[in-house]
């Protein structure tokens, strides 16, 4: 019998034990289709629209009106009208509204008279999209008021019309956002969080499928299936499941950059060679970990703790130099974290291979992982000397 | 005298019911695993990962066409912002992008040649900032410390052209700060990162926890052929809602000693800003982990071997915090994905625990949350009673099928014979 014939054998064996068990299904295609509907439809607007905004407007002069109708207008705020402070401070603790605008009285009286009356502003930074975005837009808001209050004094003196505005706005700044011009925070969050929970599912599924033969004591069956060769048992098993996990993958690759249109620079087809490493890799780390501890059980309470904390140390959110130094190394053993920096190069840079093959390289050191535990499992399942619960 | 009677029984089982279970937890090392590691081990763990939780001094390159005092003015403020660090100087756009792109730099800050001569000519002049967007906080540093400069020398640059046409430097400060303002963030003062995400996933790792450890559970007494729901021969009374509330109680306990760990302590460890007071604190605990146990007691029906917990559910821990809405706004979220966040305690949870404890407020702030947590608590109580029900019927049912199936295979064998 050869390699190719018992790694066949494996893989009959296994869709056989799919067709059995609807967990397999449910587990892999159901979980990553339900997780892909779930970041595409819930982050589809992109950026928040209609963010609420307290205004507690003590003066009620044409200025402070002009002011609310014109934050109420722009894309981010909505205003919400409150007559005390103290009712609106209770709905900012209660995270109903982002931020409260407090217009003093006699501001309209201040500002003519030059008197320069202090607008405050609060904000809520425990929520924190909602409150930067606010922050961002009152603090616009803010300084245009003040400019078209400027503007006027300036017409009255007689400044022509054409050296108004270098005047009012002597500096500006043009922002370029590089990777995704729109600031499409649906994008952004989508393109790690949906193949993060690929990693998880690749490394649950495959400790799953592999500890269940210990836990139902049949993994002799199997290994008589092909001639006691650990090797072809686990390279079958992980044949089928690079197939399927990697066909979810690609899908949803081409959903996110073909379908949704998310900002990608390099080609998509690199993205798809970084899903296939990101799989393989995954599937190694599986292997380790049930191979450390022949154990089904706590192999997946292991598999689940390292997968949950690999999402906050792939850096994407927090960035990893913001990690506590002891840390950082850390982040290096999640195959998120290089198909990420993967990501940056070509979805970001659009760089060719020069410029992320240590990635690549990384990702197939993982590969190497199995290696290591292969002999220990194989005696595992020959003599299910572990306990099975 | 017939009620009395009753009570007795009723809290002779239930205590029964409570010793079964507690015995049950104690002596199954893969759940106790997870309520000690898990229960005990996350919180330090997400406290260590986010402890720093400020992103400082990103490393920026500055590309420096027009060379005159006010770029270099500029370039000397940016450095001092606690945001921005010149890391590089270029002499052109394609140095920088070689280092932006080899991650050297998180961003670029451009000045054209004729930045300084549009300044002299009083037109606006404009230079540009290059954000890598590869995370959100590069791009927000970059914006925020170019900003602070641009608006600092945006007023030091128009009290000067008053100055010059003439006015006092009073009359030129009143023109050009027509409104003063202040922006104050009493929560989260520096916008950390940290602060913000451990005070919403506290009350997560709570419910999580719960619903994994007792899915377990569940999960291996079905494998054992038993079943959480049915009730031991020997005690007489059969009603479900001492099995409920028999079973709930161990979970209870051992929950609220977790949750004042998590709730109270953890913070308190890691200097975390704890401007609640205790006892609103405590109050929103022991409703939580209540709603908790009832929460996880439905949804474990489903569970039918030790395993499935995990392989079915642990992807929604994400999902999750997604949902108690503290990144995306609740306000923006789709109608469909609001309606589905009410199923679960953690959405109100952490919404009242984020309010309470990080932000301060009186327990009227948070009446909202904790009214929603309490009709949770009801409905969710009457399924787990349901679902109890459901069980001791398909049981019942299930052991009078398999009499009968013995029955007709005794009958097939003497008729055979």
């Amino acid at each position: 019998m050869t390699f190719l014939d018992k790694i066949d054998k494996v893989i009959r064996r296994e869709i056989r034990i799919w067709a059995r068990r609807p967990i397999y299904f449910l587990g892999s295609v159901a979980v990553m289709a339900f997780c892909t509907v779930f970041y595409l439809t819930f982050l589809q607007d992109g950026v928040p629209s209609d963010v609420p905004i307290a205004v507690v407007d003590r003066d009620n002069s044409s200025i402070s009106r002009n002011f609310c109708r014109q934050l109420d207008a722009t894309q981010l705020g909505k205003v919400v009208h409150y007559s005390t402070f103290a009712e609106a401070e209770a709905d900012l603790q209660g995270g109903r509204v982002t931020s409260i605008c407090l217009i003093p009285e006699g501001f309209a009286r201040d500002i003519q008279a030059q008197r320069q009356p202090t607008f405050s502003f609060y904000i809520n930074g425990l929520y924190f999209l909602g409150g930067s975005l606010a922050w961002k837009d009152i603090l616009t808001m803010v300084n245009l008021t003040a400019g078209a209050v400027q503007r006027e004094v300036l017409q009255m003196k007689g400044v022509p019309e054409s050296q108004i505005y270098g005047l009012l706005r002597p500096v500006d700044i043009d922002i370029h956002q590089i990777g995704n011009p729109t600031m499409n925070y649906g994008a952004y969050l989508a393109n790690m969080m949906i193949p993060g929970m690929l990693q998880m599912v690749v490394i649950i599924v495959l400790i799953y499928s592999l500890g269940a033969e210990l836990k139902y004591g049949t993994s002799r069956h199997l290994l008589e299936a092909v001639d006691h060769d650990i090797y072809a048992a686990v390279s079958g098993k992980m044949a089928l499941y690079t197939v399927l996990f990697t066909l979810i993958g690609w899908t949803i690759e081409v959903i996110l950059y073909k379908w949704m249109h998310f900002p990608l620079a390099g080609s998509l087809s690199q993205m798809l060679l970084g899903c296939f490493l990101l799989v393989v890799a995954s599937e190694s780390v599986a292997v380790l970990i049930i191979g450390c501890v022949p154990v089904c059980r706590f192999a997946l309470s292991i598999g689940a703790l390292y997968s949950v904390l690999g999402l906050s140390l792939t850096g994407f959110t927090l960035p990893v130099e913001a990690m506590p130094t002891g840390l950082r190394g850390l982040t290096a053993m999640y195959p998120l974290r290089h198909y990420y920096d993967l990501y940056v190069q070509v979805g970001i840079f659009g760089s060719g291979f020069g410029e992320w093959y240590p990635q690549v390289i990384a990702l197939l050191l993982f590969c190497f992982l199995p290696f290591l535990v292969l002999p220990r499992l194989g005696r595992a399942y020959t003599y299910l000397d572990y306990e099975r619960n | 005298m017939k009620g009395i009677e009753y009570a007795k029984q009723w809290v002779r089982d239930a205590l029964g019911i409570f010793n079964l279970e507690l015995r049950n937890i104690l002596h199954d090392g893969g759940v106790m695993i997870i309520f000690v590691v898990a229960g005990f081990l996350y919180p330090i763990l997400y406290n260590f990962v986010y402890r720093n939780g400020i992103l400082e001094d990103t490393p920026i390159a500055v590309v420096d066409d027009a060379a005159c005092s006010d770029t270099r003015r500029m370039i000397r403020e940016m450095d001092a912002t606690r945001e921005i660090n010149i890391a590089y100087r270029c002499t052109d756009m394609n140095e920088a992008r070689t280092l932006l792109q080899q991650r050297k730099v998180n961003g670029i800050v451009y000045f054209p040649s004729d930045f300084g001569d549009r300044l002299a000519a009083k037109e606006t002049a404009t230079f540009s900032i290059y954000a890598d967007m590869s995370s959100f906080l590069y791009y927000k540093n970059l914006l925020m410390g170019s900003e602070f400069v641009m608006l600092h020398e945006i007023n030091s640059i128009k009290v000067e052209r008053l100055s010059l046409d003439g006015l006092t430097d009073q009359e030129a400060d009143a023109t050009v700060n027509t409104v003063r303002y202040e922006d104050i963030n009493p929560y989260n003062r520096a916008f950390s990162y940290g602060i913000f995400l451990i005070s919403a996933i506290l009350m997560l790792i709570i419910q999580q926890v719960m619903f994994y450890g007792m899915g377990m559970s569940v999960g291996t007494m079905r494998e054992e052929n038993r079943s959480f729901a049915s009730l031991p021969d020997t005690y007489s009374g059969r009603g479900v809602g001492r099995v409920v509330l028999g079973r709930g109680a161990v979970y209870w306990l051992l929950f609220m000693t977790i949750g004042i760990y998590v709730g109270c302590i953890v913070p308190a460890m890691f200097g975390f800003p704890q401007r609640g007071s205790f006892w609103d604190i405590l109050l929103l605990l022991a409703l939580f982990v209540t709603v908790c146990v009832f929460f996880s007691m439905t949804w474990t029906t489903l569970v039918t071997r030790r395993e499935s917990a995990f392989l079915l559910f642990l992807f929604m821990s994400p999902v999750l915090v997604f949902l108690t809405g503290f990144s995306w706004p609740t306000t923006a979220f789709p109608a469909f994905w609001k309606y589905f966040s009410y199923l679960f305690p953690s959405t109100f949870g952490c919404q009242a625990f984020i309010n309470l404890n990080t932000a301060g407020a009186p327990l009227a702030v948070v009446a909202p949350q904790l009214r929603a947590l309490c009709i949770q608590g009801g409905v969710y109580y009457i399924l787990a009673c349901v679902a109890v029900y459901v069980e001791n019927f398909a049981l019942k049912n299930k052991a009078r099928g398999d009499r009968g199936l013995v029955e007709v295979r005794a009958e097939g064998a003497t008729s055979s014979r």
